[in-house]
């Protein structure tokens, strides 16, 4: 925390005057000079408050979304998988896409909890317990899908075919399979996200606990807090804790969507067979997550009047992080296209030209428009600053990631190699109905979130602000 | 099937010994069990005393149930019946018997051998011991046993009046009609038959003539195939029929004949056709024959031919004349008959040089050369073929005329007339379906009212039984005794592998009682007996046990005559038709009439295996379609929409409107005189221009659950219905057609969207010379050009090296460690293969394939194991011809691929695969554990064939149209069609991925066999040749070779050191066990439009072929010699 005018590491002071360095103050993460009653009441404020009339209607509204998977569901395991619009040659539709999608999703909210917090990104601290809730539901709602597109889920869902485990005949999964990677994959990184979010709302849950004046309220979150007394051990223990997590967290960020990625790039399937794959999924990913979660921190903040805790300055950032991912993605689309050139394979290079002209070339053109062209918006401040048009686009890049699971995993299957198979995938109503169901429940989910559970994490925000810092007051410049 | 069991009398000490018996025989035999019988049945014993083993069974059956004696008893048939070859030495459960036996045909009798399973027949194989199918058949044979076991076929017979009759009943209709007609000679009773060539049926009718001599007895068949023999009665006075052997040929000109797939003796002439085409290296290339197709349906004859004609039907005497003309002026034939050929060929629109270049081709290979026209074509026709075939010194080389036996039967036109004239007052109906089916100018709804009493006699209750006064349930012919003849004159048996299911009566018993036969004589074994002992010449039981175990009579076929035709009978003949060529247009079109792949005349339309495997060509299942040349649906502005990548000019057009995968079919109306039909139009590249194509057998107003329709509203049938425009003056051919387009639109279930191989280098082809000279020219093409499997140092290693080491290469990845004995793989001869479809209903029927109806098909779902990939190619490419890129080929070539699982050694969909469910066996089998599959469904994905099926519904146990309807949709009536299944195979249900196994269940039980007899010998390698896959064992030409390829002695490793040997997407190192033998044309260069390479090929060169980059390296044109530097 050395702070620049005071460094004696420089050999000549006086340059700086001669060369006069601009005065440009860290943005402050929070506004208005809040202090640190205001963030509790604030925070615990929404959890404690009278439950608004729109959360009972956006909760019921949900319910009602979330049946429509139940249903839908409970159909497709009486019926068969047939309910859907699968095919042969296109044996993968929308249920893959989902899973892709929804884990993309999730990707945000560890990245930003851990790998952030690792390079001491302190914008992080007022969206990341949301983030990562956000995360745990996508996962959820992803971990529906792998499960039941398959032909007998009742089998999949029991030990000894795709969860390991000793069976009478010794047979063990195929550990070749990226099938199995994903099962590990998925449910190691659900498994640590749930930790990290869990422990790292300790604190919080010990201050609604205190602050609790209903009975009801005093064991929920009493039990919840598991004995938070504050004290400098706790403190020092959770503090460790939660670094040890952050490390642990951070391959898993990558892991898990390089795994994901694997599905596609371990087949031998033209559009499929790449090795760019790992890092353009873990870019889309972080890309679509971070999409998300303006998309649900821009009303929030409006709603709940978080201005000065979810700044412009946050909101910059973000948009940031989208731009540069949206073009990283757009140069893996542009590359995917050079690779299958210069290859000089038929197969392959047909596989590309086949997506931007073939029968799927509407897939292939909303996903370039909306992953490509939509973020380069960002670069103008002015659009930033205009939080509709950020909602706006945000929905455009949660669309066109979305899109571009279903043009990498259909237009691949319909065209492959022999054109006596090739053939068109269209999802049946259950398909759509299904996968809309999902927003429901995932809504769900982050209703009862806001409504029970700290929205952001009390004790870290508290930290980035000035009156934490014992120094704080130490010239301009300072870095924090 | 009842075995006798001939064990020796129970000793004293025996009966007094303890209670063992070998068989139900022996117990019913044991003095004791006769004490036992009457303690424990007092009332039933009297019965069951006559020792005779079916009653003994009926009594016990469910006290034996538990042992599994009363299920397999009590269908036995009564007569016995002898197994063919391979008799186990007991009936033991698990272990099938083979019975041979034949199916019953118009022209000809196909021999076969039946699998029976406890007295299930459950697949039907050809015989072997007939050489000429050499154990081959056809995909109507192959199903036949599903109609063994139609839940709608007709259980009970009933009359008008009193319903439902007994057995005895219906019996006594025939045996009251004859007893009616005895005082009047038979006047006023008539029968319609379907034709037959039973020795037995014959001799009956001759009876009935006899005794009945004023009866008319006619015989009518929808497909009509009388014409060479009708012709050749006119020319040479004789009843004779030509049988061409194709063996002998070396140049054959086809007239319109699909004589590999549709013509009477189809199976022989495949066969021998295939022999000529045979080539295993380069060396034997110039050994194969030429085939000139003049056709103008696209046949899968004109989709081997190596030059194609497209002509009209109607244009084909003006064609024959032409071409005769030609031939005799070679030969110096009379000159008078030449003008009067020439005059008779003017008007006819056709290539001078064409005629000329093939007339002298046929006539340079004179004495190897023949001239093959179709059974429908008229009489002048097939008279200026027999001239031809004279001209060319074909006959006693290339085609034999042979006589037959005389038969007396009238016209159902004759009939018709005295019907009309109120002759007639009671009218049997045996067999067929005249309703439906009889030419519509007779209009036989209204004549059949106007006869009298109708009895029926039918499988079915069709359109035919609605308004009989009387229906008799007939039985199956695998329930039944008869006979017949092959196409040749063979005598073969018709077997019964189990009892009638229902109270049916037999063909030959419902004759012999209208013949007043002897009731107790008149049991189907008899009759057949009485036949075989006369043509036999004697009535030794060993000599007829011989024959129902071979299933042949050895040198009964037909006596070959020697005929002359006189140029003079023959001028008469050609002068006195109009065979001028009338011009055809959009306004004036013909209609060519042809039985359906699917339905045959209608006969198969509830048969759900033949409704479903695709049409060979058209790629149709569940419909027949109005099919229109190219010429026609652009002249009608039906073409499709252009498909989406046409701008970038990397997709060549599809001929057919598609949604979603689903074929968008213009309904159009057809309309000749009065008669108006209406049907769903598909545009079929090498049709004739004006010709328009309709398939018989659909549109079935009284038909079974397979042959209804469900998707439509008001539940009616699968496609229209064709027999309006039948008459009996021309039953295949309508003239003076017109079509209107209409704006609805039909569904057609299409399971082959795009036609075009896209110039990839899936189906190799060349042509004879280009091969002689560069004979590794399938190494030259695609990826494998560039990227061969990687073998490392192994490279030069044998194949059974390779097979059982796998090489990686230097690899680090593990590989199976295929450690077997046997290595199993299959080779496949493009050169040979017809496209016929056999081996697709042979597979289903082996391995019980589920059907999944109309809907399902439409959404891609079909199960079929081994699918047939069919592509046109017109050498065009997109890139090189932006003008002609959006052209649908008018005229192209046709190339099949059977495609199934391919065995990979290194398979895509293992490594996939989450749990285990598919792996490799030690003998390099990819195997599937269907227990352990949970249906991810990435195997299928993955696998670059995409020859996996995913049971996406309980497709066995569901009825095809409950499926939406989950537990609450209605199950299959299974109670008949699961006797079908092979016990052998597991019946797989929803959520589970199934493939071709090549036929794991055949290899094991070989497997099991062999190392029985081996005992502790080290001999426990099957022998080459004894397994065979369904696939392999119905083809009729022998593309499709199975066996060890880790011995190289083998048939298939000896197909696999071909030159022309290629893998398909070999380049993903994959390393399929199936592989290819390169497809090759024979063109004669001095015909018009020769090419120096098939049409695939120049399609192949021009996109992705060498001559592009340079020839820098192994270009296969500049130096075949390179050919080994690229590996």
């Amino acid at each position: 925390m050395a702070s620049a005018a005071s460094d004696a590491s420089i050999a000549n002071p006086q340059v700086l005057n001669k060369v006069k360095p601009l005065d440009m103050p860290r943005r402050e993460l929070v506004e208005n000079k809040r202090d640190f009653h205001w963030v509790t009441e604030k925070i615990c404020g929404i959890v404690e408050g009278k439950t608004p009339i729109w959360w009972w209607f956006l909760f019921a509204c949900s319910i009602f979304l979330a049946s429509f998977t139940g249903i839908g569901l409970v159909y497709l395991v009486a019926s068969g998988v047939g309910v859907w619009g699968l095919a042969n040659p296109v044996n993968w539709g929308w249920a893959i896409v989902n899973f892709v999608f929804w884990i993309g999703i999730g990707h945000a909210g560890t990245l930003i909890s851990a790998i952030l917090c690792l390079l001491r990104q302190k914008w992080r601290t007022s969206i990341n317990r949301a983030a990562e809730a956000m995360t745990i539901f996508a996962v959820i709602c992803a971990g529906i899908f792998p499960v039941f597109h398959t032909g007998r889920p009742w089998f999949a869902l029991l030990p000894g075919y795709l969860l390991p485990a000793p069976n009478s005949n010794w047979i063990w999964p195929q550990f070749r399979s990226p099938l199995e990677w994903d099962v590990f994959a998925v449910s190691t990184y659900g498994t640590v996200s749930v930790l990290f979010w869990y422990m790292g709302m300790l604190p919080d849950l010990g201050v609604l606990r205190d602050r609790a004046k209903v009975l009801w309220r005093k064991y929920f979150y009493g039990i919840l807090a598991m004995g938070w007394r504050n004290s400098n051990r706790h403190w020092r223990n959770y503090e460790m804790a939660y670094l040890l997590l952050a490390g642990l967290s951070t391959p898993l960020v990558l892991s898990v969507h390089t795994i994901v990625s694997f599905d596609f790039a371990a087949s031998n399937l033209p559009g499929w067979h790449t090795t760019i794959f790992p890092p353009y999924f873990v870019a889309g990913a972080i890309f679509s997550g971070f999409g998300m979660v303006l998309t649900l921190m821009l009303p929030l903040r409006a709603v709940y009047g978080l201005h000065d805790l979810i700044t412009q300055y946050h909101i910059d950032c973000m948009c940031k992080i989208i731009l540069a991912t949206g073009t990283m993605v757009g140069y893996a689309y542009a590359m995917e296209f050079f690779i299958a050139w210069y290859g000089a394979n038929p197969y392959e290079g047909f596989a590309f030209v086949n997506r931007a002209f073939g029968q799927y070339a509407w897939a292939y053109w909303i996903m370039i428009s909306c992953n490509v062209i939509s973020p380069q918006l960002f670069w103008f401040k002015w659009i930033r600053e205009r939080h509709w048009l950020v909602w706006i686009i945000c929905g455009f890049v949660n669309c066109g990631m979305w899109f571009e699971r279903f043009v990498i995993t259909c237009t691949s299957l319909a065209n492959d190699f022999l054109p006596s198979s090739w053939g068109y995938y269209s999802p049946t109503i259950v398909d759509i109905f299904t996968f809309f169901g999902t927003f429901g429940l995932f809504s769900t989910l982050f209703l009862l979130f806001i409504r029970f559970l700290p929205l952001m994490p009390i004790a870290e925000i508290k930290a980035v602000m000035p009156q934490a810092d014992a120094h704080g007051d130490h010239g301009k410049g300072e870095h924090h | 099937m009842k075995r006798i069991f001939k064990h020796p009398k129970p000793t004293d000490n025996d009966v007094v010994g303890p209670n063992y018996w070998r068989s139900p025989d022996e117990l019913a035999g044991d003095p004791r069990f006769d004490t036992w019988l009457h303690q424990e049945f007092p009332s039933g014993a009297a019965v069951a005393e006559e020792g005779d083993r079916r009653t003994f069974l009926k009594l016990m059956g469910a006290s034996f149930g538990l042992a599994g004696l009363g299920l397999s008893g009590c269908r036995m048939p009564k007569k016995y019946i002898l197994p063919y070859s391979k008799q186990p030495e007991n009936m033991i459960p698990g272990v099938s018997t083979y019975y041979a036996s034949s199916q019953p045909g118009a022209k000809e009798h196909i021999p076969l051998v039946v699998e029976t399973h406890q007295a299930r027949p459950t697949k039907i194989e050809g015989n072997p011991s007939y050489a000429g199918f050499g154990g081959g058949t056809n995909g109507y044979a192959q199903a036949s046993v599903l109609d063994l076991y139609d839940p709608d076929r007709a259980r009970k017979s009933a009359s008008k009046q009193a319903g439902t009759l007994s057995r005895g009943a219906a019996l006594d209709e025939f045996i009251a009609a004859h007893k009616a007609y005895v005082p009047k000679q038979g006047k006023g009773l008539a029968i319609l038959a379907e034709a037959s060539s039973s020795p037995t049926r014959a001799r009956l009718v001759a009876e009935l003539k006899k005794k009945l001599p004023q009866t008319i007895w006619a015989e009518y068949e929808p497909v009509d195939s009388s014409n060479p023999e009708a012709a050749l009665a006119a020319l040479a006075g004789k009843r004779l029929r030509p049988l061409y052997h194709l063996d002998r040929a070396k140049r054959i000109l086809s007239l319109d004949a699909d004589f590999v797939a549709t013509e009477p003796g189809h199976l022989k002439y495949a066969r021998d056709f295939a022999k000529g085409r045979k080539i295993l290296n380069s060396s034997e290339a110039g050994k194969m024959n030429r085939l000139y197709a003049v056709e103008s349906n696209f046949t899968l004859t004109g989709g081997m031919a190596d030059h194609r004609l497209r002509a009209a039907t109607s244009h084909m005497p003006a064609f024959a004349a032409l071409m005769a003309a030609e031939l005799l002026s070679m030969t110096g034939g009379s000159q008078e008959l030449i003008a009067v050929l020439k005059k008779q060929g003017t008007g006819l629109k056709v290539d001078q040089k064409w005629l000329t270049e093939c007339a002298r081709d046929l006539y340079k290979n004179r004495g190897e050369a023949v001239v093959f026209a179709g059974a429908h074509l008229p009489l002048e026709v097939h008279a200026l073929a027999y001239a031809m075939n004279q001209a060319l010194d074909a006959e006693g080389k290339t085609v034999t005329y042979v006589q037959l036996p005389d038969v007396d039967s009238a016209s159902i036109t004759t009939l018709a007339e005295a019907i009309e004239a109120g002759q007639i007052d009671q009218l049997f109906v045996l067999g067929g379906n005249p309703v439906y089916n009889a030419p519509a100018d007779l209009d036989w709804a209204a004549l059949q009212s106007k006869a009298g009493k109708v009895v029926r006699w039918g499988y079915h209750e069709d359109e035919t039984a609605v308004d009989a006064d009387v229906f008799v349930a007939a039985t199956h012919y695998l329930e039944s005794w008869g006979d017949g003849r092959t196409m040749d004159g063979v005598y073969v048996p018709v077997q019964p592998m189990i009892l009638p299911l229902f109270d049916g009566i037999s063909e030959l018993e419902a004759v012999a009682h209208l013949a007043g036969v002897a009731f107790e004589d008149a049991q189907g074994y008899d009759l057949v007996r009485a036949t075989f002992n006369a043509i036999a010449g004697t009535a030794d039981q060993l000599a007829f046990d011989r024959w129902l175990t071979e299933g042949v009579l050895p040198e009964s076929e037909f006596k070959v005559a020697v005929t002359a035709i006189a140029p003079a009978n023959v001028v008469k003949f050609a002068a006195g038709q109009a065979m001028a060529a009338q011009v055809l247009s959009k306004d004036r079109l013909e209609l060519r009439i042809v039985p359906s792949y699917h339905t045959y005349d209608g006969r198969y339309n509830n048969n759900g295996w033949l409704m479903e495997a695709p049409d060979p060509l058209n790629k149709l299942s569940w419909d027949n379609a109005v099919c229109i040349s190219p010429q026609l649906a652009e002249e009608l502005g039906l073409l499709a929409n252009p498909i989406k990548m046409d701008r970038d000019g990397n997709l060549r057009m599809n001929a057919n409107q598609f949604d979603t995968g689903r074929e968008q079919a213009k309904i159009v109306e057809l309309q000749v005189g009065d008669t108006v039909v209406k049907g769903p139009a598909h545009i079929q590249p090498g049709l004739a221009d004006y010709t328009v194509v309709l398939s018989l057998g659909f549109g079935r107003t009284v038909t079974g659950r397979i042959g209804t329709d469900s998707r439509r509203p008001e539940a009616r049938p699968h496609g229209f219905d064709v027999y309006p425009f039948v008459t009996a003056a021309s039953p295949s051919l309508a003239l003076n057609a017109q079509i209107k387009v209409t704006d609805e639109v039909y569904e057609m279930a299409n399971t082959q969207e795009h036609w075009s191989m896209e110039g990839r280098a899936i189906i190799r082809e060349a042509n004879v010379e280009d091969y002689e000279k560069h004979p590794k020219f399938v190494d030259k093409m695609g990826m494998e050009s560039h990227s061969p499997p990687i073998y490392g140092k192994h490279q030069d290693k044998s194949d059974q090296f390779k097979v059982t080491e796998i090489p990686r290469g230097g690899s680090a990845y593990e590989t199976p460690e295929f450690t077997g004995e046997q290595q199993w793989g299959m080779s496949i001869d493009l050169n040979t293969c017809t496209g016929c479809n056999a081996c697709v209903i042979a597979c289903q029927s082996e391995n019980n394939i589920p059907i999944v109806g109309k809907d399902q098909v439409l959404r891609g779902r079909e199960m079929h194991w081994i699918r047939l990939d069919r592509y046109y190619s017109d050498g065009l490419n997109p890139q090189d011809n932006k003008e002609e890129r959006m052209q649908i080929p008018h005229d192209p070539q046709v190339s099949f691929m059977g495609v199934a699982c391919m065995h990979c050694e290194l398979a895509p969909c293992e490594s996939v695969c989450p749990v285990n469910a598919t792996v490799h066996d030690q003998d390099g089998l990819n195997v599937m554990a269907y227990n352990r599959c949970v249906g991810t469904r990435y195997c299928a994905n993955n696998c670059p064939y995409k020859v996996r099926r995913f049971n996406f519904f309980d497709y066995n146990k569901r009825d095809q149209n409950e499926l939406y309807k989950g537990p609450l949709g209605e199950k299959n009536d299974v109670t008949t069609t699961q006797m079908q299944k092979n016990p052998d195979v597991t019946v797989r249900m929803r959520g589970v991925m199934e493939k071709c196994t090549y036929c794991v269940q055949r290899i094991q039980e070989a497997k099991i066999d062999q190392r029985t007899k081996a005992k502790d010998s080290a001999n426990v390698n099957v022998k080459d040749g004894t397994i065979k896959t369904a696939c392999q064992q119905v083809c009729p030409v022998d593309a499709i070779v199975f066996g060890d390829v880790a011995d190289a002695a083998t048939e298939v490793s000896r197909m696999k050191t071909s030159d022309r040997d290629y893998s398909v997407l070999g380049y993903l190192n994959i390393r399929p066990r199936t592989t290819y033998l390169a497809k090759l044309r024979n063109p004669n260069m001095a015909m018009p439009g020769a090419q120096q390479m098939p049409l695939s090929r120049v399609e192949y060169e021009n996109r992705y072929g060498h001559a592009s980059h340079g020839g820098d390296h192994g270009d296969a044109h500049a130096s075949p010699s390179s050919a080994k530097a690229h590996h």
